[in-house]
């Protein structure tokens, strides 16, 4: 059956969601705790030797684990041409493989 | 002295250069390649720059190549008790 949509009545049209659904919010949060490993490992590999460096000091200073994280920083982020300030994080270009935590301040 | 076994879990493809660049510097080349690095700042600082798209762990001694293969072979479902040549050798003794 032909059902008239607008991704089938134009030619190149990409329908987007405008958010996202549970499983990617799921696997989103599960990124979110694979960065925080990978940065906890590497702090406690190098405090057993005594050391530091200043790239793990900052994670620590300035981001949020995914815990502390609100819903809203997780799977938005801010953007100053939508209406309400924020749009869904997957339309970040390559947004599952960089890390969008803090907002700008005051918002 | 412990060591960094980072495995490249995400690719780089359509990331800024530098991502590329750092990966190539710790010798991962492609999706599921394995590193050792001994524990160092510089090491560590290098992988925070790719932390979104490794995974590390941290070991008392780097695995040579080979040894990384035989982790990934499945267990052949048999052992070898006793080897025909050992028989022989048994066996002419008596």
């Amino acid at each position: 059956m032909f059902k008239p949509t607008s991704a089938l009545f134009s030619g190149l049209l990409w329908k987007t969601p405008w958010r996202l659904s549970s499983p990617q919010k799921a696997r989103q949060r599960k990124r979110l705790r694979a960065v925080d490993q990978v940065v906890d490992t590497l702090s406690a590999a190098l405090s057993r030797q005594g050391k530091t460096t200043k790239a793990v000091e900052r994670w620590y200073a300035e981001m949020p684990r995914e815990e502390e994280m609100l819903p809203k920083d997780k799977y938005t982020l801010f953007d100053k041409k939508e209406k309400s300030y924020r749009k869904s994080i997957h339309k970040l270009p390559k947004w599952t493989r960089v890390s969008q935590r803090v907002n700008p301040p005051g918002f | 002295m412990s060591y960094f076994r980072v495995q490249l879990i995400r690719s780089a493809i359509g990331l800024p250069r530098r991502s590329t660049d750092v990966l190539k510097a710790l010798g991962l080349k492609k999706r599921m390649g394995i590193v050792f690095h001994p524990v160092s700042p510089s090491v560590a600082g290098q992988i925070m720059k790719v932390k979104e798209l490794v995974s590390v762990q941290e070991v008392d001694r780097a695995l040579t190549k080979q040894e990384v293969r035989l982790e990934r072979k499945p267990d052949p479902g048999y052992y070898v008790e006793k080897s025909g040549v050992d028989e022989r050798a048994e066996l002419s003794g008596h």
